[in-house]
């Protein structure tokens, strides 16, 4: 399965704010537009014009699968997420409170705890993200690309100081 | 039906609140918007009531597409009778807020009466409140917003709000949401200044229904596609709107030293390229932000990089303030336009209207029409950058005898001034023509000239008449959805086929304004963007409302005679230079300076220029005077109507 | 799913139009299609002279900064001259 072991990576610095991502992710699993039924969120500092989408982790030690009272949460390997199974689930938000990235929500009007399920492979908030501030992309892939950008900022910061030694 | 949506009518004066739901028939004649919006003033304003007064209502809208998956649908509309002009008052602006008030529960606001004391409205899914303002009087466009999201609590709260400039009643005060989207022209923020309204708060968690989701959401990405593979999109995500300034300016078609010259030279301090490297040193690679919903992100972040407001954030500047603080006032220096652009975001002002009357009161000096008394010794040359800054804060305070005798507009203070000062102001039915000049581009002229709040770009130009399209390609945009086979020409000096463009874009742009999409994302800046045979597909998708391509066709014709009813009812007439579809004596006398090659020495053969303004009447369906005649509203439907209140 | 086997709009038919690379000389009677080299900062009209200044938005997408204001201005100048303007 090529998606087995793919994460969603958000790379905060280039989100534009425009939230496309909550209006597709609450139209693909809910088939209503509402961004509280979205399982992705983009929190905001307008003032500072910041802007950080935050999604699940699919942690793998998962707080909310350990936590939970009736074993609703469990690891969905083909997919690498954590899935909510509803016919066992009780509705006691215990998975919300214990969530340290505030991942896990509660739908009010249909009473209902929910998630990112990554779209079964095809994540749409990835999709509809034409500046690609959410990529999905390998596990194993994440770190190289984040090394990658810190190369570059460094290759730039040599370059920048090079040439402030040419000016002295 | 996902159309269950609805109005609220709230009477500041009496505190009286009542929903309804907005009936079938009238979406299938108005859709939403602006559209919408037109018949509701129609219909709930007096005629000749004072715009200042409790019996002028305010209408807030979204569009009939706002909070459905279809891409940025986040525009709000704001309509009243304009304190500038006394004609009609339109404003649109992109942001968060129209999509929140949905979520909220309501599509439309209609508001009447006046406070006895500053309050704001706050609607929470469904429920409506008016509640105390009297702390927030007085702060800034952002202070107050943060003030509300305090008072009540909740920082996902959306606000619209007029600031300071609404407050003291500038006639062209904006209406203002997050921290530079603007309901500009034509004075919206000065009309909630005058109803003791400070702000509209919205904040909802409702459901919005999908009618075919599926298709809603994958037809979705065929339109993002469209929209963002556009070089003039991806141009405009680079460097913003200033791109379109840079451009104008290339060719000579921006206003300088008022209407002096048709080009700012030596600009390259405040050329988008400039202004974009600024927001790169000042807030990192990635400075561009978008409204709701939104894949274009015009919007550039920045922080002042320098002088008395260094390091403050905000955003823009747009093409607008580029023209406004830079070319008009002859003072090409980014710091100016940079610091100019923060300041009217901050007071809630009308770039262009404000930097379009400095620049004429400049002229006014500089010819001694007026004098240092009347500047109170200020040095209103043009260049003077200070000077510049200076006049923002006294427009808005009113400060000092000419502040208080610009902020009640253009047309107030040329009769307060007096001489021959009204010769140099520019404007169309009391609004200041934007930066723009219109003197090689006849078929913009015709724009500007007969636009229904005023002077203006965003109502009915032609913009992608100066790409030189080859005929064909013009053929196939201007004859869909209603075939049309008089000429068209690709020269756009030319005055052939032109009425019709205008006409066709006139009915464009109602037509996004009613569904609620910017128009960034149709034929205005592109010729390749969506229009009516995408919409219907869109509409249909998301709503499950049924129109083809001509019937949302048809209710663009419907919504502009509407405002050109509401035009004519308060007093529009032909070629009244101050209530018509008339440009300033300029236009016709003063040959172009600057540019390109082939526009220095253009000027508007005044000919010509009438003939096309009885050629757009003939389009329209209006005899000679511009009113329309009796078949044209039978044809409409508006031949009893408006008549009944929804 | 539906929307993908239905035909293209007017809009959608044009977007083959686009020709990236280019950009037209803005002085309005000529017009002509520029094809600035790549990465350069300043290109000529070959048809009428104009000078403009470049700008790179991305490797593939060029558009006009602005003239060369020197050369413009003594265009200008001259044009004005040629038409007796004051």
């Amino acid at each position: 399965m090529e998606s087995m072991g793919k994460v969603l990576v958000i790379n905060y610095e280039k989100c534009t704010g425009c939230r496309l991502c909550e209006l597709v992710c609450a139209v693909m699993h809910d088939g209503i537009s509402n961004p509280t039924r979205s399982r992705i969120k983009v929190i905001k500092w307008e003032a500072e014009g910041l802007y950080i989408p935050m999604s699940c982790q699919q942690c793998e030690d998962a707080p909310c699968m350990n936590v939970c009272p009736v074993k609703a949460i469990s690891r969905d390997e083909e997919f690498g997420r954590l899935v909510i199974d509803y016919d066992v689930c009780i509705g006691c938000r215990s998975c919300v409170a214990v969530c340290p990235f505030g991942a896990m929500s509660f739908n009010s009007i249909d009473k209902k705890v929910f998630k990112c399920d990554l779209c079964d492979g095809d994540p749409q908030c990835v999709r509809f993200c034409e500046v690609n501030a959410i990529e999905y992309v390998d596990a194993d892939d994440v770190s190289l690309l984040k090394k990658k950008d810190a190369a570059e900022r460094i290759s730039i910061a040599g370059k920048e100081a090079a040439a402030l030694a040419a000016q002295v | 039906m996902p159309l269950d949506r609805k109005i609220a009518y709230i009477d500041l004066t009496t505190g009286d609140i009542q929903t309804k739901p907005i009936p079938l028939d009238v979406r299938k004649k108005f859709l939403g918007g602006r559209g919408l919006d037109a018949y509701l003033l129609y219909n709930h304003t007096e005629k000749g009531c004072d715009p200042l007064g409790p019996k002028n209502t305010l209408m807030v809208s979204g569009g009939i597409l706002t909070a459905t998956c279809a891409s940025a649908t986040a525009r709000t509309h704001i309509m009243a009778k304009s304190p500038l002009t006394g004609l009609l008052g339109s404003a649109n602006m992109g942001g968060f807020f129209a999509p929140e008030m949905a979520w909220a529960g309501f599509h439309h606001l209609v508001i009447k009466g006046k406070a006895k004391h500053p309050v704001y409205i706050y609607i929470h899914n469904g429920e409506i409140e008016i509640r105390d303002a009297r702390d927030i009087w007085g702060q800034s466009v952002t202070d107050s917003q943060w003030a509300i999201r305090e008072d009540l609590g909740d920082q996902e709260v959306k606000s619209l709000v007029c600031g300071p400039a609404g407050e003291n009643l500038v006639r062209f005060a904006n209406v203002m949401t997050g921290i530079k989207n603007s309901g500009g022209r034509s004075g919206m923020g000065c009309v909630l200044g005058s109803k003791n309204l400070k702000a509209v708060a919205v904040r909802g968690t409702m459901d919005i229904k999908i009618a075919r989701p599926k298709e809603a959401l994958e037809y979705n990405k065929r339109f993002i596609d469209q929209i963002v593979s556009a070089k003039v999109n991806q141009t405009q995500g680079a460097l913003g709107t200033p791109f379109i300034w840079g451009a104008t300016n290339s060719w000579g078609g921006i206003r300088t030293r008022n209407f002096q010259y048709n080009q700012c030279e030596y600009a390259d301090d405040i050329e988008p390229e400039r202004i974009d490297e600024i927001c790169e040193e000042t807030m990192g690679k990635y400075h561009m932000t978008g409204c709701f919903g939104c894949q274009v992100h015009c919007r550039a972040q920045y922080k002042i990089p320098s002088g008395p407001y260094a390091g403050t954030y905000d955003e823009g500047p747009e093409y607008t303030s580029q023209g406004a603080f830079g070319g008009e006032t002859d003072t090409p220096r980014a710091i100016t336009v940079l610091t100019g652009n923060h300041l009217v975001n901050k007071f809630g002002m009308d770039n262009l209207e404000t930097g379009s009357l400095i620049s004429w009161a400049m002229e006014l000096y500089e010819l001694g029409i007026i004098t240092s008394k009347e500047t109170d010794g200020i040095d209103l040359k043009f260049g003077n950058d200070d000077a510049v800054i200076e006049m923002i804060d006294r427009i808005c305070f009113r400060k000092g005898w000419l502040g208080d005798t610009l902020a009640d507009g253009g047309i107030a203070a040329s009769e307060k001034i007096g001489k021959n000062s009204f010769n140099y102001l520019i404007q169309v039915k009391g609004m200041s023509n934007l930066h723009s000049d219109e003197r090689a581009t006849p078929a913009l002229a015709l724009n500007s000239a007969t636009g229904s709040r005023g002077s203006d770009h965003l109502r009915s130009r032609p913009a992608i008449d100066l790409y030189h399209l080859p005929e064909e390609v013009l053929r196939k945009i201007y004859s869909n959805p209603v075939p049309y086979d008089g000429p068209l020409s690709s020269e756009h000096t030319e005055y052939i086929g032109k009425p019709w463009q205008v006409f066709w874009q006139e009915n464009c742009y109602m037509g996004v304004d009613c569904l609620g999409i910017c128009k960034y994302h149709t034929t205005f800046l592109g010729a390749t963007l969506p229009n009516f045979e995408d919409w219907s597909k869109v509409l249909y998708y998301n709503t499950g409302l049924e129109m083809t391509p001509e019937e949302i066709w048809d209710v663009a014709v419907r919504c502009n005679m509407i405002e050109r009813l509401f035009n004519l009812r308060e007093g529009l007439a032909r070629d009244d230079l101050k209530k018509g579809d008339m440009l300033n004596h300029r236009y016709f006398d003063e040959p172009c300076r600057r540019g390109a090659i082939d526009v220095v020495g253009r000027k508007i053969d005044k000919k010509k220029f009438i003939q096309m303004i009885d050629e757009f009447y003939e389009h329209k369906g209006l005899d000679n005077n511009g009113v329309p005649k009796p078949e044209t509203l039978k044809k409409l439907g508006l031949k009893n109507e408006p008549s009944h209140l929804v | 799913m539906t929307t993908e086997k239905e035909g293209l709009s007017t809009a959608e038919s044009l977007r083959k139009t686009r020709t990236y690379g280019k950009f037209r000389c803005h002085n309005p009677t000529c017009m002509e299609r520029i094809q600035p080299e790549k990465g350069k900062k300043t290109a000529k009209c070959p048809t009428c002279g104009m000078e403009y200044r470049v700008h790179w938005v991305n490797p593939n997408l060029p558009r006009i900064r602005g003239p060369v204001w020197d050369t413009n201005r003594k265009l200008a100048e001259t044009k004005l001259k040629e038409m007796g303007v004051k």
